[in-house]
């Protein structure tokens, strides 16, 4: 058999690209930034502050306060919902829950819904709520909290919206995003959390964040 | 004898052909309800009952329990138009959130929506006709 040259270089490429493409990948951090000068050992240096989730304390479905410290040891991927919703929220439920399966048992990994009704859905109605889920309260916590601050969290913190809305089916208007929070309280993805595809993306994001982790100890 | 044999045939053609255009008719319409059905489905109730009727955990039932769904026929439009508060239990298993009512749907739509359902996700239940729905609707509690 003689080599023939022309169909070896494509092979040969190949290799070469995949070798260059060593570099574990790394998810973007997004939302604002602002650069700082400080001073290390007498030079000046430049820092960038990222936005981070603002503290916040909020009860879940078993009473138990949340906040930023309880989320510190891992990576946690929230949204904004309300048990009485007959849009997007099962769909919504739905998606989370595939997560939630695939990462039940991890304790790098929680998972947090802002109910964005809190009139209706008292802390009984979310422990309901999750339990007929089937999910742990150790992993996902719905946590309830007064409108003002749930809405300004969802619109500082998160860059999600929602606002109060009589011609929206169940009376309130509200993004359906998945946001991915890294241990610094950074977001690093946002995703439709109704549409299967990015849900999907979302998956595989959350063991290359995982993963940045595990390589940096 | 010839004419009388002629004659016969024709009329026993001339019925199988009736007969079989009427029942061209019926499947015709019955499909025409089906694909109407699944459109209004995907508007009104794929949000909460899932694109394979299989709803959500123990929140949303599923919509395969042909027993109940045949049980309760006469309550089916009922449940769409005025919603449920109630629990009902489907599969043995118990449902406590309410669903929400629809109160705009037409009676159309609503049999649309019926032989769409009672016809998927593994029931088969023929025609839900617009008649039917109409009575069902004079009866609701």
């Amino acid at each position: 058999m003689k080599f023939n040259i022309k169909s070896g270089l494509p092979i040969f490429l190949a290799f070469i690209i995949s070798a260059c493409n060593n570099e574990p990948k790394k998810l973007p951090i997004l939302g604002q930034r602002e650069p700082i000068e400080k001073i290390v050992d007498g030079k000046t240096m430049v820092d960038t502050i990222y936005q981070t989730i603002p503290s916040f304390s909020l009860m879940n479905q078993d009473s138990v306060m949340i906040n930023n410290d309880s989320l510190s040891k891992s990576i946690y991927v929230a949204d904004f919902f309300f048990t009485s919703c007959p849009s997007i929220c099962p769909i919504m439920s739905k998606n989370m829950l595939s997560l939630y399966n695939k990462y039940e048992g991890n304790e790098d990994v929680k998972f947090i819904s802002h109910t964005i009704d809190p009139k209706h859905d008292t802390i009984p109605v979310l422990k309901k709520y999750a339990s007929k889920l089937g999910v742990s309260s150790k992993q996902w916590h719905f946590l309830l909290g007064d409108k003002e601050t749930v809405y300004k969290l969802a619109k500082n913190g998160y860059m999600s919206f929602t606002a109060e809305d009589n011609k929206a089916p169940g009376g309130i208007t509200h993004s359906g995003y998945f946001l991915l929070i890294d241990k610094e309280k950074r977001i690093r993805g946002a995703y439709d959390g109704t549409d299967e595809i990015q849900v999907k993306q979302l998956m595989e994001d959350m063991d290359v964040l995982l993963n940045e982790y595990n390589t940096k100890n | 004898m010839r004419n009388y044999i002629i004659y016969s045939l024709f009329i026993v053609c001339s019925l199988a052909t009736i007969f079989s255009a009427c029942l061209g008719a019926d499947s015709v319409k019955y499909q025409r309800y089906y694909a109407d059905g699944s459109q209004v489905y995907k508007v009104h109730c794929q949000n909460c009952h899932m694109a394979d009727g299989q709803g959500l955990a123990q929140l949303i039932p599923p919509l395969n329990d042909s027993t109940f769904l045949r049980k309760n026929r006469a309550k089916l439009a009922c449940y769409i138009v005025y919603g449920l508060n109630d629990s009902i239990k489907i599969n043995g298993i118990d449902y406590q959130f309410a669903m929400p009512a629809e109160k705009h749907l037409a009676p159309i739509d609503l049999a649309k929506v019926l032989t769409y359902i009672t016809n998927s996700f593994g029931n088969k239940q023929g025609i839900f006709d617009v008649k039917e729905v109409d009575q069902n609707l004079n009866n609701c509690q």
